[in-house]
Formats: structure tokens, C-alpha cells, sequence
């Protein structure tokens, strides 16, 4: 199918832009952004802002660029002296009653209020002393606040919930300037999606209580990532101050979660800043624990794994370990009877119901279909007996009850790499420090078959290492295989033994990952 | 002349006895093949809370939003654009005054001042002490050339003036 | 007819013939009067013929926009399954004007007629008629005309025989006089706030329930009839100046004036006459002022543009207003402009939907500015900050109230600036107004 091309000029620079394409998508291939607030290439556009008033020439009046679609031979001015002068006009209007409390607003640095008026407003008001509107702060639900003196009525919550959600529970009340969200005190703001009109909301009146004056925009470094809470593969991204993560939030992927996470998953965040770390290697000796260096930790791995043989092994991984970890892992065990099964806890389904195929899903684990990739089960019972019976058991980031680890009992021995000191850790034979997904960069499998990158958020802890490490450096002493010393190229490697991941590399993936043909693998599935 | 409404005091404690029943339920069931949706019947329905309880309280809006299958929040937010509709209890008699400029050069303010005087409510918005009435300026109700008109209840009463206000009020006891 | 008054014998009636006549309420009083029979006679044409007799009359909107009817219809498309609707514009909420009452009030079979004739012609099978809440008599006369329709046959399933099926439903507003604005009144049928809509789509693509959809005035609508039983030739010839403006229409006089009331005239009328001949004049002692004469979403007409001004939609234009919907709000030398301005600028303020930023915000503050101006605590600058926010409060928006708000105010600071500048200079008296 091809598309009809159109021709266009905007500020200057001329391009072919597909028919039917509004004006503020276009300008956004020409490099221009069109100032907006009620504008959301996810939801319905409405015009109301009137933001986004571009001038075109010949027509009669300045056009909404978000409904305005381009026509053959357009020149299109977003900087012209008239829309510039609108946009200042619209954004006077706009704060006549806004408070300006920007220093005890948590928006603020992510202000799209702030940064247009910073851009292209004016200096002074020319409103002077009347009194501004003033609504108290209202509780919309079990995250959200509304703090209506600061709501520049764009509507965007409202629309998420009417046509994304698909239930309606807010509401614009009122008329003219008495305006604002509304909702019914007997419903709650608290669809499992909901979280998301924070983010929608362009400026501080919509926010989160659990982020609520934790950290200043500035103060935060954000880093890429992928939700780890279940197997849809939502991008994110990872808001740390300090080393500390202080906010999940989604970002765009037109093909996973366009803009949205679950708030499930944006609250998933706490297990992240855990102190109960393994920070140093530990390998058992007689009755004593002694804490070693890597190289005679991964001696004391090679060697158990070299005492095995033939023999059965059985490795208990998480769900939230990366595809290169459970790669190079299963492949350090790779001469073994081995039965290799991840955990996968379970939860009901939650679907955002105007999207097509997202959805908070059953399987709370982010890279199952990674897992059964390299050659995991999702059987995590069955692997856990025959544990009992193995000559050697390797936990790979899995916390087990008291019940799971006194069924290790019989096992040979057991290798714990986790990132949490527990009793599992404490009764291996060798344990060994791993950092957790936002300590390290790594690939998950979506269940649509994508493969996706995150990337480290934080510093590790102490000695810790990612899996694949262990693994590999484990596997180059035990055969003489070369030990990949980045991520990028623990990732290239697994081509070499999984051949639906042939010929990818990191560069390839990019931001938004990419669909692999898995009837090539010949994954156990 | 259109009857008034009961006295809507201290329904809070009392439980809320549903509307769409009966003959009203009948009412609005009998207006949904006019309509190929039944959110478009919202308009209507409020207005039947509105006859049955002289206002419409959360109680209306709830349940109107169960028979449109609608959710309460969107209710609200239709229900308070339009002016009409009283989301607080009002007196038995509702006055509107047009106060809008083609009555207010025909001397609006004198006749709201008369109405205020002769109802006893002090102030725009306020119900009478004896409950009796409540005011209200309106913006234009369409019959400039009859200044000024006043709507009580659901009578539209033209070219009303001061002197004629204490007569028309004793028709509502 | 000027009712309450009786007829001026410099009127046409033809809309107007029966205000007044009570008989003229009933379907049988109505069929006395000749009503009626142009339904049977559409009924008997094709849908493109009735619409090519409409566009010859060169009848166009009575509502404010004025825009040609026959065309209009031409809009729609060919029936294809889908359904069609005519909607009916009786939210007469524009202040100044009150004629569409008065033609529902008095003669409702003639607006019914006109309803089902166009139906017809655009492949309606279902018209709704929105009836502003406030008009409890109209509705009241409405419900019981066509009830009465119904049963005579004249609607429902095969009007008058036909087979062709026209229904009409009454459909109640609630207070809210945006809803007058087309798109604004098809969510409000539909059950929503009434915000109005972009377009495109317009109506005619995906209108009310976002299907094929016309929206005429009441006014606009009556007229249907005698275009249809007459020729449009004949209300083509009705046109005392430009051709563009044909036909009779009801002007609505309000204020101050001795005779206030509909007068029905000759499009291309002088305005001159309408005021102080027809309306009566002024009060004994009293000058005209001021006029705003398209319902008050235009600008104010000085007195010497109002008495040089035709009546017709460019004579009008040509003195510096625009028609409208032809509700003319008559000021005498006893007006306070400052005053009346702020007060319709209120209104738009308590008015506005809240949709457009500029609207939302702009119709209160300009409020307020102008309440500061009245209590006497206006600055110099508030004329040229006034001036400044109509700007940018013009051309910008969805829909026309934001426009409609700055109209009068940017007028009356160009024509009445004497009159602000008294308030400024506190050397008149000020007003107590609170916002």
C-alpha cells in the first residue's frame, strides 16, 4: 500500500508528509514543535486549548494544528508573528488564575506550563490584584490528587478515562471560569490504569500521593527501561535521585503501550531500592563461610559445575532475570542433565480497554517468553522436586519459602546467585552477589515476541554483577570460551546457540525493541 | 398554574425512594425509541428527577445513571452546565428574573429589588425563611419585549414590574 | 406582526398574519388559515424540487448566520441507509430577540408544517425540535400542536398519506445559552455538555449521533411553508435593497422604545422607521443612543449608523454591525453604555462552555475589568488592555461567544469612549457591581 504524499512548508522547511496527517504531527517531522496542552497523539483531540494556533497561509484565521490537517501546497508558519502572539495571549489567559506556586509544586521542571511561558511568554501580568480562583485540593482516588487551582482545563484526564479507560469517572463541571474535574464522591479514581492522567496532565494538578514532594524534577536522573511487572513488556522509565528509584513512569512505544503503564506496575518500584543485599561473594568451606574475590569465586563455580558432569542440575531463575542471564546461565550448565524453570507469580488480568492488546497481564514476570527462549519452563514446582534428587541446584535471583528451600535438602550442592541476602543465600554453597534489572543493562521478551532493552538505573551494589557475568566468566574457565565483557555482547553471543536471536544486536533493538521470529528457535515452549 | 414542590428539608435521613418507578419509569421508557441512544434521553430524565424531588439530588443522579447506563460522574458533569437543573433543594416557588441589558433598561432592578422585598429572601440564591421561595437573576429569557419577564415554577409571567409583584406572588401560597 | 401591538401597516406580514389569534393554535384553525396545504404539496414533489424552490427564494438563515437555506440542504447527502435528522433551533437564548416564541406560541402548526416540509426535502425521516427550557409555554403549546399533528395525520408514519414517514420529537433544554450554537445543540440532544464542536465534519457529513444532519431556526423553518405554497419567486420579489436579502423577516425590538415587539419587514427596511415609527420611537424627551441590533453578539451601531442602516444582512454590515439574529436592543440617551457592556459581557462570562482558554478566561476577566471600571477604580490602561484581550479574543476559538463578547466591548470603547472615559476620570459616579 502506498500513501498519498502531500507537500508542505513549515517554518521554512519543506516535506512530503503522508495525506491526512494534522498539522502538528507534520511540523513534528519538519523538526518544529507546536506548543499544546490538549493535544495527546494518544487521545481524541478536542481543540480547546487553542494552544497550538498555527497560521496557514490563505486561510482566513489561525488553525488548531492538532485538528488541522495538512493540504497540498500548505505553508504553515508556527512562529509566525501572529501565532506567536496567540500562543502569548492563550498563555496569559492561562495563568490570570494559576497560583505560580511552582517552588512547592512537584510538576515543576516538568512543567509544560512553565516551560511555554519560560519559552514565549511574558514577563509581567497585566492582571492585577483581582482575586484568583481558588478550589481546595480534592482526593480522586487511591494514588491521584487534583489540585484545581492549577488545572488549565485540557481535558486530557477526562478524555484518558472517557475513551481509553472506557469508564468514564471524571468529568469538566461547571461552565466558564468556574470550571474544573469533576468526579462522584462514590467513584473513586481508582481504575487499575488510572495513574496515568498524572502523567497526561501537562501541568501540577493532577499528582501522585506516592511521589507526592519526594524529589525535584531536576534532581532526577532518568533511565530507559522496561516494566518488569508482567509479560506485556511496558517501556518505562526509571526516575532515581541518589541512587534511589523514586518513580516508575511510562514511556512511549506506539507498539507496546503507546503512552500507559498499569499502576501496578508504576508502583513496582520498592523491591528495587532493597538494603538486604549480598554485596561480596561467598563460598562455603567446611563448616565456615569465607567472603572471596571474584576470580576465586568463579574458580569455585567452574569447579562445582565441572564436579557435576553429566550429572542432573536443576537452575530456579526469576522471571525478572534478563535474557542474557538466563542465556549465559542455562549455557554454563549446558553439559548437564539439566531442568531449567523460572517463577512466574500470577495475578488477574487488567486490560486498558481502548487499546488494542495492552493490557496488565496474568503472568507477573516481564520476560517469560525469554525464558522459554533459552530453555526454561514455566514448571517451577516440578523443577523445585526434582531439585531434591539433583547434584546440583543453582537459584538464579529466587527468593524460595522456608517450605521450597528445605526441599533443597538432598540436593548436592546449591549455588545461590541473588541479589538478597536471605536464608537461601546464607545456606549456599557459594553465594554470589547479582544486581537486580535496574542495576544492570539488559533484554527482555515480550509476549509478543519483542525484544526490549533497559538499561541501568542505579550503581550496583558492593560486588555485585549481572548474571550473565558470573555465567560466562564461569563458562570461559570451565571451557575455554571467550568471556563477552559488555552486555551488548553477552546479548550478540546468544545468537550463537538461540538462533531466533541470531544476527540482533543492541543497536538493532534501539529504544522500542524488536519482533524476532521465534519458529526459527526451536524453543521448548 | 403549575403546582409547587414539597418542602425538601432533612431527606438526608430519610432513604431515598427511587424515581424511575411507575408510571415515571413508563415516562422515560416511552422517550428511549425516540432516541437511537439512551444517553440521549439524559436531558429528559433529569428533568423528571427534577419535577418528582424540586431539585436533583446525588441520590437522581445515581440513579439516572443506572437507567441510562451511564456513569455518575458524567452525569454531573452534563448536570452542572445546565442552569436549571438545582443541585441543592430550593423554596416551593423557584423565581427567575431576567436581568440580562434589554430587561435591565427596562428597570430589572427594581423589579428584582420588589421580588426580593416581597419574598422576604434579602438576597439573590437565598430561600425565604418560611421556605416559600427562592430568587434567582437569569441571564435572557428570551422575551426582551416583554420586559421583565419572570419564570415562576413553570409559569412564564411577561412584563412583570414592581407594582405588579405583590399580586403575582399571592397566587403562590 | 408588532403583537402585543396591533399590525403597523408598513409591515408584511406573512409569519406574523396570526400572533394574536388563539384559533390559530389548533390544527383545525390552522387548516382554516390555509395551513397545511404546502405540506401536501411538497408531499407531492421531489425532495430536489422542494430544495430548488427554496434556493430560488433565496431564503437564508434566520438564526444569526444567515446563510443560504436551499444550499444548506443541498449539503446533504443522497439517502444511503444511514439515517438523516433535521434539527430545529428553538433555544432562542440570544438576548434582545424573542421572535422564535412568539412564533411558537401563536401559530405552532405553521413551524410544524415547515419542519416536516424540510424533513422531507433533506430524507429526514425524524426532526427534533429543541426547545429552550425556559419557554414552558411554547413547549406546552408545542407538545399539544403536535400531538395534535399526529393525530390528524399530518405526521407520523405516512404524513398526509404519502407513505413518506416525518416524525418530530420535542426535545427540552435545561438553561444554557450555548446550546443555541448548532453543533453546541446536537451534544446537548445527545445527552452531553453543550460544548460546541470543530469542524469539520460538518453537520451535513456527521452531525447529530454523527449522522447526516441539518439545523434551521424557527424562523427559518416557518417561512418554508409559504415559500412553498407561494413560489419562490414571489419571496424572492420581497426586497427593498440588496437582492442577496429576500423575503420578510421578524425583527425583534427591544429596550428603550415606546412600542417594543416583532415587526415584520420587507428585508432591506429602513432602520430609521423600524425604531421610531413601527417600535414607536423614543420616550417623549429621550434621544436614540445606541443600537445593537443582532441579539448583542454584535458590535453597538452609533445612532446615526442605526438611523442610516437597512435592514438586511449587508445594510446592516455596511453601517458597521451585523444582523444577527435581528433582535435589536434599543438604547436612549438614559443608557449607561459602560454599564450595559459590562452586563453582557457578564452574561457571556456565566454563558461560556469552558472548553476554549481564551473564552473561559477572557470573557471573566474582561468582566471584571469592566466591573472595576464602573466602581471607579479603572485605570488608563484598562481601555487598551480591554481592546487588547477582544483581539485575541476574536477569530480564536471553536465557536463564536468568545467573538461575541468582545463585539460590543470593542465597539463601544471605539464609538462610546467619552462614556468609559467619564468612569475613569471619576467624574461620573460610580456603580456598586461586584464582578
Amino acid at each position: 500500500m502506498t500513501e498519498e504524499l502531500v507537500k508542505v512548508t513549515i517554518d521554512g522547511v519543506e516535506l512530503a508528509v503522508a495525506k491526512g496527517t494534522t498539522i502538528i504531527e507534520a511540523a513534528k517531522q519538519a523538526g518544529v514543535l507546536v506548543p499544546h496542552y490538549c493535544y495527546h497523539p494518544s487521545l481524541p483531540s478536542p481543540a480547546v486549548c487553542r494552544m497550538c494556533l498555527v497560521e496557514v497561509e490563505k486561510a482566513p484565521k489561525l488553525m488548531p494544528a492538532c485538528v488541522t490537517t495538512v493540504a497540498e501546497g500548505n505553508v504553515i508558519h508556527v512562529n509566525s508573528q501572529s501565532a506567536k502572539r496567540a500562543r502569548e495571549s492563550v498563555l496569559e489567559f492561562l495563568l490570570i488564575n494559576h497560583p505560580l506556586d511552582c517552588p512547592i509544586c512537584d510538576q515543576a521542571g516538568e512543567c509544560e506550563l512553565q516551560d511555554y511561558v519560560f519559552q514565549e511568554g511574558q514577563a509581567g501580568t497585566r492582571y492585577g490584584d483581582y482575586a484568583k480562583r481558588f478550589n481546595p485540593v480534592e482526593d480522586f482516588g487511591p494514588d491521584v490528587l487534583y489540585v484545581p487551582n492549577r488545572c488549565i482545563l485540557c481535558t486530557r484526564c477526562v478524555r484518558f478515562m472517557d475513551s481509553v479507560a472506557e469508564e468514564p469517572v471524571l468529568n469538566v463541571s461547571e461552565r466558564g471560569d468556574r470550571a474544573y474535574i469533576g468526579i462522584d464522591p462514590e467513584q473513586p479514581l481508582d481504575h487499575p490504569w488510572s495513574g496515568n492522567v498524572v502523567d497526561l496532565c501537562p501541568v501540577g494538578s493532577l499528582i501522585s500521593k506516592d511521589f507526592l514532594h519526594k524529589a525535584r524534577a531536576w534532581d532526577l536522573d532518568k533511565t530507559a527501561s522496561i516494566c518488569p511487572g508482567c509479560t506485556q513488556g511496558c517501556n518505562i522509565m526509571v526516575d532515581t535521585r541518589d541512587e534511589v528509584v523514586v518513580r516508575l513512569r511510562p514511556r512511549p512505544n506506539l507498539d507496546v503501550n503507546r503512552h500507559f503503564i498499569c499502576d501496578e506496575g508504576r508502583a513496582g518500584y520498592r523491591w528495587m531500592n532493597r538494603g538486604d543485599r549480598v554485596e561480596a561473594p561467598v563460598v562455603r568451606s567446611g563448616a565456615g563461610r569465607a567472603a572471596v574475590d571474584w576470580d576465586a569465586a568463579v574458580d569455585a563455580l567452574a569447579g562445582v559445575v565441572r564436579e557435576v558432569g553429566a550429572g542432573s542440575t536443576v537452575l530456579l531463575a526469576s522471571g525478572r532475570a534478563s535474557l542474557e542471564s538466563l542465556g549465559w546461565t542455562a549455557r554454563l550448565l549446558a553439559d548437564t542433565r539439566l531442568t531449567a524453570a523460572i517463577r512466574v507469580p500470577t495475578g488477574a488480568e487488567a486490560p486498558l480497554a481502548g487499546i488494542s492488546d495492552l493490557a496488565l497481564r496474568a503472568e507477573r514476570v516481564p520476560n517469560l517468553d525469554g525464558a522459554r527462549l533459552a530453555g526454561y519452563s514455566a514448571d517451577f514446582d516440578g523443577a523445585l522436586r526434582a531439585a531434591g534428587s539433583a547434584a546440583l541446584v543453582v537459584l538464579l535471583d529466587v527468593e524460595l519459602s522456608d517450605d521450597e528451600r528445605s526441599r533443597l535438602g538432598g540436593a548436592g550442592r546449591v549455588v545461590a546467585i541473588t541479589t538478597v541476602d536471605d536464608d537461601a543465600a546464607a545456606g549456599a554453597t557459594i553465594t554470589l552477589p547479582t544486581t537486580s534489572m535496574v542495576e544492570e543493562s539488559g533484554t527482555y521478551l515480550n509476549r509478543d515476541r519483542r525484544v526490549q532493552r533497559y538499561h541501568q538505573a542505579r550503581s550496583a551494589p558492593g560486588m555485585a554483577r549481572p548474571a550473565w557475568w558470573i555465567a560466562s566468566e564461569a563458562n570461559a574457565a570451565l571451557r575455554g570460551d571467550a568471556a563477552p565483557a559488555t552486555p551488548a555482547e553477552a546479548f550478540a553471543a546468544l545468537g550463537g546457540w538461540l538462533p531466533a536471536l541470531a544476527g540482533l544486536d543492541y543497536q538493532a533493538l534501539g529504544f522500542t525493541g524488536k519482533v524476532v521470529d521465534l519458529a526459527s528457535s526451536g524453543a521448548a515452549r | 398554574m403549575s403546582g409547587g414542590h414539597a418542602a425538601t428539608g432533612g431527606h438526608d435521613a430519610v432513604a431515598y425512594e427511587p424515581v424511575f418507578v411507575g408510571e415515571t419509569r413508563a415516562k422515560l421508557e416511552a422517550l428511549f425509541p425516540k432516541y437511537p441512544t439512551k444517553q440521549a434521553c439524559l436531558l429528559p430524565a433529569l428533568w423528571m428527577v427534577q419535577e418528582a424531588r424540586g431539585w436533583v439530588p446525588p441520590q437522581g443522579i445515581a440513579e439516572v445513571a443506572e437507567v441510562l447506563e451511564l456513569t455518575p460522574a458524567y452525569v454531573r458533569g452534563v448536570v452542572t452546565f445546565y442552569t436549571m437543573y438545582h443541585l441543592h433543594p430550593v423554596g416551593r416557588h423557584f423565581i427567575q428574573v431576567c436581568g440580562t441589558s434589554p430587561c435591565h433598561l427596562c428597570g430589572s432592578d427594581d423589579v428584582i429589588a420588589a421580588i426580593l422585598k416581597e419574598t422576604g429572601c434579602g438576597e439573590l440564591g437565598a430561600t425565604s425563611p418560611d421556605g416559600r421561595f427562592t430568587v434567582a437573576e437569569v441571564e435572557c429569557l428570551g422575551a426582551c419585549g416583554f420586559p421583565t419577564p419572570v419564570l415562576i415554577d413553570d409559569d412564564f409571567i411577561d412584563a412583570v414590574t414592581p407594582e405588579r409583584v405583590p399580586g403575582i406572588l399571592a397566587r403562590y401560597p | 406582526m408588532g403583537y402585543p401591538h396591533p399590525s403597523h401597516q408598513k409591515e408584511n406580514v406573512v409569519l406574523s398574519k396570526y400572533f394574536g389569534d388563539v384559533e390559530a393554535r389548533s390544527f383545525a384553525g390552522w387548516v382554516k388559515r390555509g395551513g397545511y396545504e404546502a405540506l401536501k404539496k411538497a408531499l407531492g414533489m421531489t425532495p430536489e424540487a422542494i430544495i430548488e424552490e427554496v434556493k430560488a427564494s433565496g431564503l437564508r438563515g434566520r438564526g444569526g448566520a444567515g446563510f443560504p437555506t436551499g444550499l444548506k440542504w443541498s449539503f446533504m447527502p443522497k439517502p444511503s441507509g444511514k439515517p438523516h435528522y433535521l434539527v430545529c433551533n428553538a433555544d432562542e437564548s440570544e438576548p434582545g430577540t424573542f421572535k422564535d416564541r412568539e412564533i411558537m406560541r401563536w401559530t405552532p402548526h405553521q413551524l410544524i408544517e415547515g419542519c416536516a416540509i424540510a424533513a422531507y426535502a433533506i430524507g429526514a425521516e425524524r426532526c427534533y425540535i429543541y426547545i429552550r427550557g425556559e419557554f414552558t409555554e411554547p413547549w406546552k403549546i408545542m407538545s399539544a400542536a403536535v400531538q395534535e399533528a399526529y393525530a390528524k395525520g399530518a405526521l407520523g408514519e405516512s404524513a398526509f398519506g404519502s407513505g413518506k414517514r416525518i416524525d418530530i420529537v420535542l426535545h427540552r433544554g435545561a438553561g444554557a445559552y450555548i446550546c443555541g450554537e448548532e453543533t453546541a445543540m446536537m451534544n446537548s440532544i445527545e445527552g452531553k455538555r453543550g460544548n460546541p464542536r470543530i469542524k469539520p465534519p460538518f453537520p451535513a457529513q456527521a452531525g447529530l449521533f454523527g449522522m447526516p444532519t441539518t439545523i434551521n431556526n424557527v424562523e427559518t423553518l416557518s417561512a418554508v411553508p409559504h415559500i412553498l405554497s407561494r413560489g419562490g419567486a414571489w419571496y424572492k420579489g420581497l426586497c427593498l435593497s440588496n437582492p442577496k436579502s429576500t423575503g420578510t423577516k421578524l425583527f425583534s425590538v427591544c429596550g428603550h422604545v415606546m412600542r417594543p415587539g416583532n415587526y415584520e419587514i420587507t428585508m432591506g427596511f429602513p432602520m430609521k422607521d423600524l425604531i421610531h415609527d413601527l417600535a414607536g420611537g423614543m420616550r417623549p424627551g429621550r434621544r436614540l443612543k445606541a443600537v445593537i441590533p443582532g441579539g448583542s453578539s454584535v458590535p453597538i451601531m452609533t445612532a446615526a449608523e442605526a438611523e442610516a442602516a437597512l435592514c438586511d444582512y449587508e445594510g446592516i454590515v455596511e453601517q458597521g454591525s451585523m444582523l444577527g439574529s435581528a433582535g435589536f436592543i434599543v438604547m436612549d440617551d438614559s443608557a449607561d453604555l459602560v454599564y450595559e457592556i459590562y452586563r453582557l459581557a457578564k452574561f457571556y462570562a456565566h454563558e461560556s462552555c469552558a472548553q476554549c482558554t481564551q473564552c473561559r478566561e477572557g470573557t471573566a476577566w474582561t468582566t471584571k475589568i469592566l466591573a472595576r471600571i464602573l466602581r471607579g477604580e479603572g485605570k488608563t490602561s484598562d481601555l487598551d488592555l480591554l481592546l487588547d484581550l477582544s483581539e485575541q479574543m476574536t477569530g480564536r476559538t471553536i465557536c463564536v461567544l468568545s467573538d461575541s463578547c468582545a463585539a460590543p466591548i470593542v465597539s463601544g470603547i471605539k464609538k462610546f469612549r467619552e462614556e468609559f472615559d467619564a468612569y475613569l476620570s471619576r467624574t461620573k459616579a460610580p456603580v456598586a457591581v461586584v464582578a
